[in-house]
């Protein structure tokens, strides 16, 4: 697989969208470009952020919001920070 | 055809947005209040155990979270469960997020697209979204662009440069791309569901993909 197919396909790979039999050819390049392959990929997870930024916010409800901060107060009580997975 | 771009937030005709003002919003994703922490601020605070870290990153973020999900699965209260969730995750996955390896509001964005499309999967409204998205009638940009007000668009100068680039591409590349994107659909499901063929559907989504990450790509590089 050439660099610019590696290309299209991680912009396919991020998004979810490459089908299982690609995903193994993608793999294998993805080992043979390295560095400059990782490099690609997490330039290309900015696709998402352009998605979603181009949407109008919503309104986010407050009442969720302290149902939120109210749980990860009563978790924190018990613990310094986040819990581990 | 369904966009992939919010349908308040197309960039109206006349009304682009003037790239050298928008620097502030493509830097930082959303306006925030001077000396205000960075997002990578506020997940180094997460990660230490910082609730209120974690507070400020719900109220910068958690609209355009919201908007995101409501996009995936149509439902003002799963949306709210749902974004309740996530912003549990990120605050329990904090220890997962890494600035060297890209920014915070990508991860969360990747962290909240997976999760509603899960959603989806999971309540069997697959079915459902797509018998809605076969039912719905096309909807005109032009309509979206005068739901838009003066001071949507000011206020949303990252959105609409977004919208821009998004709405550059040919509407069947935006088609594809709104079925893999926020439906969750593979390249079989998109054929599947549009009677294109399989071969068509990868390369519309090869190129409208490719023309959208060099149109941000260059409106980095310009900024």
């Amino acid at each position: 697989m050439s660099f610019e197919e590696f290309q299209n396909c991680a912009r396919l790979y991020v998004i979810g969208a490459l089908e299982p039999e690609e995903l193994q050819d993608f793999e294998a390049a993805r080992k043979q470009y390295g560095p400059a392959a990782e490099d690609f990929i997490n330039q290309c997870y900015g696709l998402h952020e352009a998605f979603a930024l181009s949407l109008k916010p919503a309104k986010a409800s407050n009442a969720i919001k302290d149902k939120l901060m109210s749980m990860v107060r009563e978790r924190g009580q018990g613990q310094s920070g986040p819990r581990s997975a | 055809m369904s966009s992939v771009v919010d349908p308040n937030l197309q960039a109206a005709p006349g009304s682009e947005p003037d790239v050298a003002t928008s620097e502030k919003s493509m830097t930082s994703a959303v306006d925030r209040e001077p000396g205000a922490p960075s997002d990578v601020d506020l997940m180094l605070g997460i990660q230490s155990g910082d609730a209120d870290a974690l507070s400020q990153l719900y109220d910068r973020y958690s609209g355009i979270m919201k908007a995101l999900i409501l996009r995936i699965i149509h439902n003002e209260t799963e949306a709210d469960d749902l974004l309740q969730e996530v912003f549990m995750e990120i605050w329990n996955q904090a220890k997962n997020f890494s600035a060297e390896k890209g920014k915070a509001l990508g991860w969360m964005v990747t962290l909240t697209r997976r999760r509603a499309i899960d959603a989806l999967r999971k309540k069997q409204a697959y079915a459902r979204a797509e018998e809605r998205l076969q039912a719905e009638p096309e909807r005109q940009p032009l309509a979206w662009v005068e739901n838009a007000t003066e001071k949507d668009i000011e206020a949303g100068d990252t959105r609409v440069l977004m919208a821009k680039v998004i709405n550059s591409l040919p509407e069947a590349q935006q088609q594809v791309i709104e079925l893999a994107f926020f439906q969750g659909m593979s390249q079989r499901e998109i054929a599947f569901h549009t009677n294109i063929p399989l071969g068509t559907v990868k390369t519309r989504l090869e190129l409208g993909l490719k023309k959208i990450y060099d149109g941000l790509k260059e409106l980095r590089d310009e900024l």
